[in-house]
């Protein structure tokens, strides 16, 4: 068994292409019952996003798969193969491993770091495995990126630091207030950046914002928009005493608030802080106004600063992120391949729980005259000893991560105790069940779909 | 004896420090569990105190100093654990280090002079104690106010900006500080003055003699008193908050400080009971 990862993404793949490939539009449970029907795969995970499509699978033989999805993809989205396939790139075992680490932290993102990704990743695994696509490979590799990503966003700067200007100016707002809910917005200006800047705070859970143009019904138009307050645009120095944030983006050409608005405001505040984002150009707001005491002013050259010095530190923290990965992918690819002995096991352990069966069927004659207490304990003991006899092969089959070392304990195992003409279809169907993978080619493993 | 909580406090201090610097998730907590360590074998070794002398180490400034380290580090605790907000511990662990080095190195209880075998007394030091501890707590949350604010104002965000919580969560923190320590001051400086009253027509102790406003030690926790009064008194009246309360937090600290250390030790005349 191999895993397999067949996408698109911004790295290589343009925006309309990208947008073709969304599997949200039709659905991903959709797609999932599609790929279901692809022969020799045996789990999968469908994540898309506005940057991503990916297809996580497990399948017998990766290059069939690879054909199969690049095919499935192209029909589903309704794309030409031949438009499509030069944008879609496959990763397998490692390198899918390795793929996924990386999109869960953040390092494959079109912005480093960014978290919202972890979130996806999760969202789209809990569809999955939810309707039954997923087992144990895929359910151990998720989980593992899971972790992977959590200590990258612990163990390392890379997610932190706004590095965008809107989110730069919520951050500092939080650092300022703390709490937004009871706080009051004002934005001044109704053009293209003061509707960017208002949805922005309307997604965040700020109390009231009120908006104030010179046209008012550009004002009025806007807030009806973010749900928001018209205000008079001859009461804004007067609202300044009730707000607590300030977005000027107005374009005018005038400085709209001055040093001595300001300073009047704060005396009727009881030194509560207010936070001034002047993001127009020219600024709104005259730069001594920030001197005041408890007044922050941050006009569209801090905030763009602050996003650059964050874009750097995220840079500096990607070697770091780059070897936990690293880490996680040496120990999931062990696990992967230990997982490899798992039929071996079971035909084993079939083999001789076959002989104990058919020793206690050829004495039963001998028994009779035991009572069945007595009869009941030659049965235990005859399990413990079988039991503690399959032990220690258990654990060093299950031990080796080495894949000719588990082919050739495999092959010998086979060859001495007869596993390969004595295996049952049910013991294959079993281990299939458990472990839906294997590397060994003398012990054929599952085809069952686990749903 | 008092060294054993000094070198768990020493080793909770490093990990605070690599806590902050690091900001990983495994130090901060080895910070708080030796934090939570020193802080039980610090009451060992006052319970120890207390039975050897058959009272709570409270007399003299070796006792008290360490009976304000012990109350300072739960009050941190509990600041800590009501917020989950570890990155003050740099600052306040090391102040307790400090302060515990002279309990460490003099390691003696003062015997207990008759005068002071008081409910009274022992109510009037516990009192101020608490109240000390609130301040000093206050005085570690004023100065990283101060540090975000200047990050925040210069528009220089950096380590502060990273580990600090907000700033109006970091002055509301200061009022309830400063609040909760001003009752105990006031309820430790009355109790006080109440006992002297009591003793001071009998007691031929040169001491009890000297108390009065213009004892050193006395002058200056009256004035401490006067600070918080009006912090207290301002920020409900007039607003102060922000950075004027942090700094009026940490003078009002720093002259207790003083008042603990060097008056307490070399200067006072009414206090001198180590």
């Amino acid at each position: 068994m191999h895993l397999l990862l067949l996408g698109a993404s911004h790295h290589n793949a343009p925006v309309d292409l990208r947008e073709r490939v969304d599997f949200s539009r039709r659905g991903i449970p959709e797609a999932l019952r599609e790929l279901e029907r692809i022969p020799n795969i045996y789990e999968c995970v469908v994540l898309s996003t506005c940057n991503r499509s990916e297809i996580y699978t497990v399948c017998a033989e990766p290059d069939a798969a690879q054909e199969a999805l690049a095919v499935f993809m192209s029909s589903f989205h309704d794309v030409p193969e031949p438009e499509l396939a030069p944008y879609l790139y496959k990763r397998t075992n490692q390198d899918a491993a390795r793929h996924l680490f990386r999109v869960v932290s953040g390092l494959d993102s079109l912005v480093v770091g960014e978290p919202q990704i972890a979130g996806q990743v999760k969202e789209a695994f809990q569809i999955a495995s939810e309707q039954g696509f997923t087992s144990s490979s895929l359910n151990r590799l998720f989980h593992c990126s899971f972790r992977v990503g959590k200590r990258v966003r612990t163990e390392t700067g890379l997610g932190e630091g706004a590095v965008s200007v809107s989110y730069a100016a919520i951050s500092l707002a939080r650092k300022i207030f703390g709490d937004l809910s009871q706080l009051k917005a004002l934005v001044l200006g109704a053009g293209e950046m003061a509707e960017l800047t208002t949805t922005h705070l309307n997604a965040q859970p700020v109390g009231a914002i009120c908006l104030a143009n010179r046209t008012p019904s550009r004002a009025a138009a806007l807030a009806a928009k973010v749900n928001g307050t018209a205000v008079p645009w001859e009461t804004v120095t007067e609202e300044l005493a009730s707000t607590d944030i300030v977005v000027t983006a107005t374009g005018s050409s005038k400085r709209l608030l001055t040093h001595e608005h300001v300073a009047n405001a704060m005396k009727s505040r009881r030194n509560r802080p207010l936070f001034i984002i002047d993001i127009g150009v020219p600024r709104d707001v005259e730069p001594t106004a920030g001197e005041v005491e408890q007044v922050f002013l941050y006009n569209i050259d801090d905030l763009q600063t602050i996003v650059r010095d964050n874009l750097s530190k995220r840079q500096s923290q990607i070697d770091r992120a780059e070897l936990l990965v690293h880490e996680e992918v040496d120990g999931f690819m062990a696990w992967l391949g230990s997982r490899g002995a798992i039929p071996t096991v079971i035909a084993l352990r079939r083999r001789f729980e076959q002989t104990r069966q058919s020793e206690l069927k050829r004495l039963a004659p001998k028994l009779v005259g035991l009572s069945p207490e007595a009869k009941s304990r030659v049965e235990e003991i005859t399990r413990l000893l079988v039991e503690k006899l399959l032990s220690t092969p258990t654990e060093q089959l299950k031990s080796a991560s080495d894949e000719q070392e588990i082919a050739a304990d495999t092959d010998t195992l086979a060859r001495l105790f007869k596993l390969t003409n004595q295996t049952p279809q049910e013991a294959r169907d079993k281990s299939n069940q458990k472990s839906s993978k294997t590397t060994n080619s003398t012990l054929p493993s599952s085809t069952v779909k686990q749903r | 004896m008092n060294a054993i909580p000094l070198a768990v406090y020493v080793v909770s201090g490093a990990a605070y420090a690599v806590h902050f610097s690091a900001r990983k998730p495994m130090s901060g907590r080895i910070a708080t569990v030796s934090l939570v360590f020193g802080v039980l074998v610090h009451t060992f070794v006052i319970g120890m105190q207390t039975m050897q002398v058959g009272h709570i180490p409270l007399v003299g400034t070796t006792g008290a100093i360490s009976a304000f380290v012990w109350l300072l580090a739960l009050a941190y605790l509990y600041t800590e654990m009501t917020t989950d907000e570890r990155a003050m511990g740099i600052f306040i662990v090391p102040l307790m280090v400090i302060l515990q080095l002279i309990p460490a190195i003099t390691n003696e209880v003062s015997a207990r002079p008759p005068v002071l075998e008081s409910r009274w007394f022992e109510l009037h030091v516990s009192s101020l104690l608490v109240a000390y501890a609130s301040f000093a707590l206050a005085c570690v949350i004023s100065i990283t106010y101060v540090l975000l604010f200047k990050e925040l104002k210069g528009k220089h965000l950096g380590v502060f900006y990273a580990r600090l919580p907000s700033l109006q969560v970091l002055d509301v923190m200061n009022s309830r500080a400063v609040t909760f320590g001003w009752i105990f001051l006031t309820v430790g400086l009355g109790v006080g003055a109440v006992w002297l009253l009591e003793v001071s027509p009998t007691a031929a102790d040169p001491r009890v003699q000297a108390m009065s406003i213009l004892d050193p030690k006395i002058f200056i926790v009256v004035l401490c008193w006067l600070v918080y009064t009006f912090s207290v008194y301002a920020r409900r009246t007039t607003g102060w908050s922000g950075r004027q309360a942090a700094w009026l937090s940490a003078i009002g600290f720093g002259l207790l400080l003083l008042n603990f250390v060097p008056i307490g030790y070399f200067v006072t005349r009414s206090h001198n009971f180590y």
